[in-house]
């Protein structure tokens, strides 16, 4: 009898389930048979716009197995051109499917890419689809400015009470959407408990007309959360933010039960939005792998920033979901759970400073916010998160600028509203900062 | 093959394992061992890199040479070619050479024990003459920079055969699209490849070619021994530009001849030295050894303050070191490349305060010698 090589073993003989996510990150789902980089400790950069085919027969095997599980199942792949697909993104997916307990994981050029994808496969002209009223800027864009072009109605109404749900969804309804935490205001939806209601109303509906969870689950990253555990049918992220770590790339993915994945691979064939092979093997190489870490300094730092504000005299609210005294606190507790089973609240702040009026309010974060744009040290006034360093931005002027003023708190925006995005700085650095800008008010 | 098919397919097959028709950038510091023992020939990134491993089949093909071994440098492959001979060897160098290579060999390697010669190598009688019990390498750099002094390969080559020594040629101004020292006869070629096979100035490289087994059995020893290695990105930079040589060649020769031919007709110009032009005093060898003139020009201005004027005026030139790139730089060798050169070893070759040397760029030669023309106005 012929002897296994070591790498026949690794993939027959490994039992994963007995390791950590914490070395899953690093590892991904064990050895793929799907390309032999193993001996390759870290994956080649894959820089081939194109593929050889070695006679017009593999060729066609590749068409005709593109984006065809069903009959092929999930053979090596024939890789044909960047577009379709390459081992970059591949092995990333796998990865990213495996630490979000997706069965399958498609990547996209950027997080709104991602999000444009899994409604463009979910709705069609006449469908309508139902949010949380608060959003990231862009998606709300989207749903607002670009859906009704396509007769796709959008609904917003406040999820935290998930009981709404009933007095928003239709006979249209295709999709409940939103996030948890919401950007930028911090607020807490129920994931298990929507996602309870919404399978309760599938139960009466056939195929073609039942309702998906989708969830952007960007702020939390999967260490803090797998809504997919909690019953959501999809998850998005905008890789640009925790999973990629380091603000060096921009990406997406979607994730979510295998049956989509077909179409999703053709969506993103047709409509273009491709991740860079190389961006995605920075976050398969750098970000992934070193999730965990970040993440577990950037909560602890987190957790002592917002006690810091919320104790301050200046500040009229501050909204972090590992504070007890806010709304959602529960849940949060509920839902946000690090792989081993602490609570993770995550590494985003929102607060508002005191003022005697919004417009006042507005006028001391602004002041405050140049100030720390020009001396501080350790925070940088910059749109984006999940980056090595503190960002700190304002919602209405920025990220969420989208929102007319008079619209602001429909949107559950406040005028004034700070967000901040902790970094992997030492948190004294940080808090001696804030303590020394929140002086000049 | 001719030489812009192995430019792009030489040590470029697609990648065994997906197809992938461009090499992937192999970013692996280790490999994993089957067993002890047991591996698939790849155990360390200093010793075996994949995308490393194309560039140097690329360029040893486009040497026509048996083997490429690539530095982080051009000056880290000059450093191996001496890991070649030990304390007490001798050595014969052009003297006219880069001045990096004048402050390596002069400056650091002969506290080591090395004893070097500068001698005048266009006249292949004074290398028969510096000859000593003890010399081991002639090294030579043709067309000389800046001065452009050619020397004669073949005649060097045998002369070193005849005398069982080793022939090295620093080919980085010709590139093997001109000239092909191996053919010659020579026995190693250097590449300052951060220069025209790069050709774009983003990588600093190096690279040694040989057809010698032994030499080369020696050289990759001491690639991995002493470390000076390429990152494999620079080398997939490197593998890019390659693929456009030729093309790139061609024009910077057809622009510097333009400009050189240009300068001659200009008073100002005391002396415009080009290879291409049949006043060079070896206009005869050049055109029997190259088969083109490459992309350098210097010129002697007479006055350092003209030259000084000039370099501060050109505009679509770009003052600075290096050459070799697609965009067109000027050089004060005399305070820039060579300043490492004392002032009485730069004045018996001519490299005069007033020289500058010109890296004629692919950019239209109509704007190039507009720009020469207006900051000659200004004088
Ligand atoms: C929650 C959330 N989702 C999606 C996005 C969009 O991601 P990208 O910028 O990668 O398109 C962002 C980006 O700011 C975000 O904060
Ligand atoms: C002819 C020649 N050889 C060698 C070198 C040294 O190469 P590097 O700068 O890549 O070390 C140079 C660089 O200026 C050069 O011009």
């Amino acid at each position: 009898m012929a002897e296994k090589t070591k790498e026949q073993i690794k993939i027959g003989g490994i039992d994963e389930t007995k390791y950590s996510m914490d070395t899953h990150l690093i590892y991904g789902k064990s050895v793929s048979d799907k390309w032999d980089y193993s001996h390759h400790v870290t994956a080649p950069i894959s820089s081939s716009t194109t593929f050889r085919l070695d006679s017009v027969e593999r060729g066609a095997q590749g068409f005709m197995q593109f984006a065809n599980t069903e009959e092929f199942g999930d053979k090596a792949p024939i890789f044909i051109y960047d577009r379709l697909g390459e081992p970059n993104k591949d092995m990333l997916e796998e990865n990213l499917a495996y630490v979000e307990k997706g069965e399958m994981a498609v990547s996209f050029a950027s997080g709104m890419g991602a999000i444009a994808a899994v409604l463009g496969i979910l709705t069609k002209p006449g469908d309508e689809i139902i949010s949380h009223n608060t959003l990231y800027g862009c998606t709300l864009s989207l749903l607002s400015n670009w859906y009704p072009r396509y007769n796709i109605k959008w609904s917003p109404f406040d999820l935290t009470d998930p009981a709404n749900i009933y007095n928003f969804v239709t006979p249209n309804t295709k999709v409940i959407y939103f996030e948890s935490p919401a950007n930028p205001n911090l607020e807490i939806i129920d994931i298990e408990v929507v996602s309870k209601i919404v399978k309760e109303l599938n139960k009466d509906r056939s195929e073609a007309d039942k309702i998906y969870v989708v969830i952007d689950n960007t702020f939390s990253t999967p260490f803090c959360q797998r809504p997919i555990e909690h019953g959501a049918d999809f998850v998005v992220h905008s890789l640009t933010k925790g999973i990629g770590g380091f603000g060096t790339d921009m990406g997406g993915a979607v994730i979510g039960r295998k049956k989509f994945q077909d179409v999703l691979h053709l969506y993103r064939k047709d409509f273009g939005a491709v991740l860079n092979p190389k961006s995605a093997w920075s976050i398969l190489t750098y970000g992934l792998p070193s999730l965990a870490l970040r993440q577990r300094h950037q909560i602890k730092t987190a957790v002592r920033v917002a006690e810091f504000l919320n104790s301050h005299p200046k500040i009229e609210f501050v909204n972090y979901p590992g504070l007890p005294n806010r709304k959602g606190y529960e849940t949060a507790k509920k839902q946000m759970i690090d792989f081993n089973g602490n609570f993770a609240p995550g590494s985003m702040i929102y607060f508002v400073l005191k003022g005697a009026t919004p417009a006042e309010s507005k006028e001391y974060g602004i002041k405050f916010m140049d100030y720390v744009a020009n001396r501080a040290y350790t925070m940088t006034l910059a749109v984006s998160l999940g980056h090595t360093r503190t960002l700190i931005e304002h919602p209405a002027s920025m990220t969420h600028s989208v929102v007319p003023p008079e619209k602001l708190a429909e949107r559950g925006l406040d005028a004034g509203g700070i967000r901040l995005a902790i970094g992997l700085e030492n948190p004294d650095d940080i808090l001696l900062d804030l303590d020394e800008s929140l002086k000049v008010i | 093959m001719g030489f812009q098919t192995d430019a792009i397919h030489a040590g470029q097959n697609p990648d065994p394992v997906t197809g992938a028709v461009s090499t992937p950038i192999y970013m692996t510091s280790t490999y994993a061992q089957d067993e002890l023992g047991v591996h698939k020939g790849y155990e360390y990134g200093r010793t075996h890199n994949l995308t490393r491993q194309s560039l140097e089949k690329n360029i040893a093909t486009l040497e026509k040479g048996k083997y490429g071994i690539a530095f982080s440098s051009g000056l880290s492959a000059e450093n191996a070619v001496l890991g070649l001979v030990k304390a007490g060897d001798h050595l014969i160098v052009s003297n006219n050479v880069y001045g990096g290579t004048y402050r390596l060999f002069e400056l650091i390697m002969k506290d080591y024990g090395l004893d070097f010669s500068w001698i005048d190598t266009s006249n292949p009688k004074n290398v028969e003459n510096a000859i000593k019990e003890n010399t081991k390498i002639v090294y030579i750099e043709t067309p000389t920079n800046p001065m452009l002094n050619l020397t004669d390969i073949r005649a060097i080559s045998k002369i070193c055969k005849d005398n069982n020594l080793i022939c090295v040629v620093d080919n980085t101004f010709m590139t093997p699209y001109f000239q092909n020292p191996l053919v010659a006869g020579a026995d190693v070629v250097i590449h300052s490849t951060t220069k025209y096979l790069n050709g774009h100035c983003d990588v600093v490289g190096g690279m040694l070619i040989t057809n010698d087994d032994k030499l080369h059995e020696r050289f990759r020893y001491l690639q991995n021994a002493v470390g000076a290695i390429p990152s494999p990105f620079d080398c997939w930079l490197t593998l890019r530009a390659t693929k456009t040589l030729a093309v790139r060649m061609k024009q910077h020769q057809e622009n510097a001849m333009k400009i050189a031919e240009y300068l001659q007709t200009q008073s100002y110009a005391k002396k415009v030295i080009y290879p291409g032009l049949p006043s060079h005093p070896q206009y005869e060898l050049a055109k029997k050894q190259m088969s083109g003139f490459g992309g350098m020009i210097s010129v002697d201005f007479g006055e350092f303050e003209t030259a000084k004027k000039i370099m501060n005026n050109i505009k679509v030139f770009t003052l600075a070191e290096s050459l070799g790139g697609v965009e067109s730089l000027v050089c004060h060798p005399a305070s820039m490349t060579h300043a490492s050169v004392p002032k009485e070893e730069r004045e018996k070759l001519g490299l005069t305060e007033s020289l500058v040397r010109f890296s004629v760029g692919i950019e239209d030669v109509e704007d190039l010698i507009a720009d020469i023309e207006q900051a000659v106005k200004k004088l």
